[in-house]
């Protein structure tokens, strides 16, 4: 046997794989998303209707346009608050910070649980009748002793957040703990001593050095935003009524609960565009050049 | 301008005495050098000076005002890091403007100031550039424009030259010194390099295990030692520290081999200082003793011969012209004006 096919004989394993199981369901996703594919009617996963299912989605359905709203407030808030209270820890428990030790390895705890236990135990956490956080809230703030957390679509998307960022700010903590050590410390003394107050510090020198680390936090927590299903689907499963209907719960609930295969899959390949943005601006950020 | 004055300065961490109750007093305009060898506290007495350390016990006034309180930003000092220190994601007019912009200067003083720092260090052509586009030596000077674009009470420099190569540390250390005298503010400075306390200092400290073990002008501490350390530390090539003993105003090798007149009463146990400078170096015969040569060094601008004496080698400075082969006998004759004695179990200074 000859080197050259030897060389692309041991590739292949890995091609096949990779075609298998990334490859070719992408591209028959694309297929489906231009043909009727309703499971219910044979023969209709190969009736191509042009685009019709895009054009579908975004004039004829109110539903999609919801879940887009709703993605985009909860990707922008659980963003904004998990960045923010993030880097608050991060320089709390940095080296130099005021807490350390034990503390970090606490941290870890909620990232090492998975989504879906995260979304199960907030529902139970919020339970009316012997939720533990419902009771702490109802002490803390009288006005919301009586309400039903998950009943009320305002308060259900703020438990969907709260959870969400819980579970997110201990890993970025981590990592931004990992930025903040790279700066250098002499540049934070050096601007302590040419007179910069605490604040100051932060924002002058320490926060633009920091940036690339904070970007790269924001990028891919965007991207696990956008994306996030199984939280939902196990705290409100979309409830109540869409009030927290992400797009790819609604893709979800359009293809495995309607059996609207042609028409989940061409909304699925709406979300691909901004994800394709933020991940060619993560990859640019990662691999920047010095 | 001010003075600075510790009040028996401690630092701790744990059981480690990092610095063990200093006092100092740095008068108004002064220069004076901190110097010692790694790990001898002369940067952490800095860095509280500076505020950026915390002192266990003990005062740090900077004029008529106690600090020890005050952060960093509010002890009006200005401070060169031995990495510089420079913020990386501003311009250079950026970094020596900093100062300034932090405490409100008006725009319209800063870019004259900004300038005119920047000319006494001759850095006008790269104030649009980054620190990373800078040579080290640039970056130095970058760093000391920063430092001198206010007017504070006390300049603090952290090893400013370390990091420079040796070429370079020599013409910025005379482009430190022109500078220093010309803007006149007190100034406290770290090194371990002894070759840039003594050419920069109006005084020198030298510290050990926390402690200043003597505190004097450079011609001080080099001709008139305190203690073993001192000695030891200050000169190039260091001195020659001999042991014996004092036999009838004579000093004695431990060999018994040689006297050379001291004066004293007599001691068991003694140790001889002399520095290289100080031995004359002759043909065979002609000095108080014939020794043979060890090494033979030419340095250019002199010669440096150790020769073997008794059992301890001794370096002498000879000649530049000098030519000597190893194992030639030469004479070698000790300058009866600079001979030091100290007691070897305290290492303090005996006085003849």
């Amino acid at each position: 046997m000859r080197d050259n096919t030897l060389k692309y004989l041991l590739v292949l394993p890995a091609i096949v794989v990779v075609f298998a199981t990334a490859i070719w369901p992408l591209i028959e996703s694309l297929r489906l998303s231009f043909t009727v594919g309703r499971l219910s009617r044979p023969g209709s996963l190969e009736q191509y209707l042009g685009f019709e299912n895009y054009i579908w989605a975004f004039l004829y359905e109110p539903a999609f346009w919801n879940s887009v709203w709703v993605t985009t407030i909860y990707t922008v808030l659980t963003v904004g608050l998990t960045t923010v209270l993030a880097l608050g820890l991060a320089l709390l428990l940095a080296p130099g910070g005021r807490f350390r030790s034990g503390v970090q390895t606490l941290l870890i705890l909620p990232f090492a649980m998975s989504p879906a236990l995260i979304g199960v135990s907030f529902r139970f956490m919020f339970n009316p009748e012997f939720g533990l956080f419902d009771a702490v809230f109802g002490v803390l703030i009288p006005p919301l002793a009586d309400v039903s957390w998950l009943v009320d679509p305002v308060l259900a998307f703020a438990v969907c957040v709260m959870a969400d960022v819980w579970g997110w700010i201990p890993f970025l903590t981590l990592v931004l703990i990992g930025g903040l050590a790279s700066v250098p410390q002499d540049t934070i003394e050096a601007a302590q001593v040419d007179g910069a107050s605490g604040w100051r510090v932060f924002r002058d020198v320490t926060l633009p050095q920091l940036a690339p680390v904070l970007a790269v936090v924001i990028i891919l927590k965007s991207i696990f935003s956008l994306k996030t299903f199984d939280q939902i689907f196990m705290l409100t499963n979309g409830g109540p009524g869409t009030a927290t209907q992400t797009l790819s719960h609604y893709i979800y609930f359009n293809g495995m609960k309607y059996g609207q295969i042609g028409y989940a899959a061409s909304v699925a390949w709406l979300m691909v565009i901004p994800m394709i943005f933020l991940t060619y601006a993560y990859a640019k950020f990662v691999f920047r050049k010095e | 301008m001010a003075e600075v004055i510790l009040k028996n300065l401690t630092k701790q961490w744990g059981d480690f005495v990092a610095v063990d109750g200093q006092s100092l007093e740095v008068s108004d305009k002064e220069f004076l050098v901190l110097l010692g060898p790694s790990g001898c506290g002369k940067t952490t007495t800095m860095r509280m000076i500076a505020g950026l350390e915390e002192p266990t016990e003990g005062e740090i006034w900077i004029g008529d005002r106690m600090v020890n309180d005050d952060l960093p930003k509010d002890r009006d000092v200005a401070m060169v890091f031995q990495n510089y220190g420079l913020y990386p994601h501003m311009t250079i007019f950026d970094n020596i403007a900093y100062p300034l912009r932090v405490r409100g200067t008006p725009s319209s003083e800063i870019e004259p100031r900004v300038r005119k720092a920047a000319e006494q260090v001759e850095l006008t052509q790269f104030l649009d550039r980054r620190p990373k586009a800078l040579s080290g030596g640039q970056r130095q000077r970058v760093a000391l424009a920063r430092a001198i674009v206010r007017t504070p009470k006390v300049f603090l420099m952290d090893e400013p030259l370390s990091n420079l190569d040796a070429k370079l540390r020599v013409t910025m250390r005379a482009e430190l010194k022109h500078l220093s005298r010309e803007l006149k503010v007190t100034t406290v400075y770290v090194t371990h390099d002894q070759i840039e306390a003594m050419t920069l200092a109006d005084r020198v400290a030298v510290m050990k295990d926390g402690v200043i073990q003597q505190l004097g002008s450079p011609d001080e501490i080099y001709n008139d030692p305190a203690n073993l350390f001192v000695a030891g530390f200050i000169g190039s090539p260091a001195m020659n520290l001999i042991n014996g003993s004092i036999q009838g105003g004579q000093f004695v090798t431990t060999g018994g081999t040689q006297l050379v007149p001291v004066g004293g009463d007599d001691r068991k146990e003694v140790v001889l200082g002399v520095r290289a400078d100080d031995i004359r170096v002759s043909e065979a015969g002609q000095g108080n003793i014939d020794v043979p040569i060890y090494a033979f060094e030419n340095t250019g601008e002199a010669t440096l011969l150790t020769v073997q004496w008794g059992r301890q080698r001794v370096i002498a400075k000879g000649d530049r012209y000098l030519r000597k082969e190893q194992d030639d006998m030469i004479g070698i004759a000790l300058n009866p004006e600079h001979l030091y004695l100290f007691d070897p179990s305290t290492g303090s200074r005996i006085r003849t």
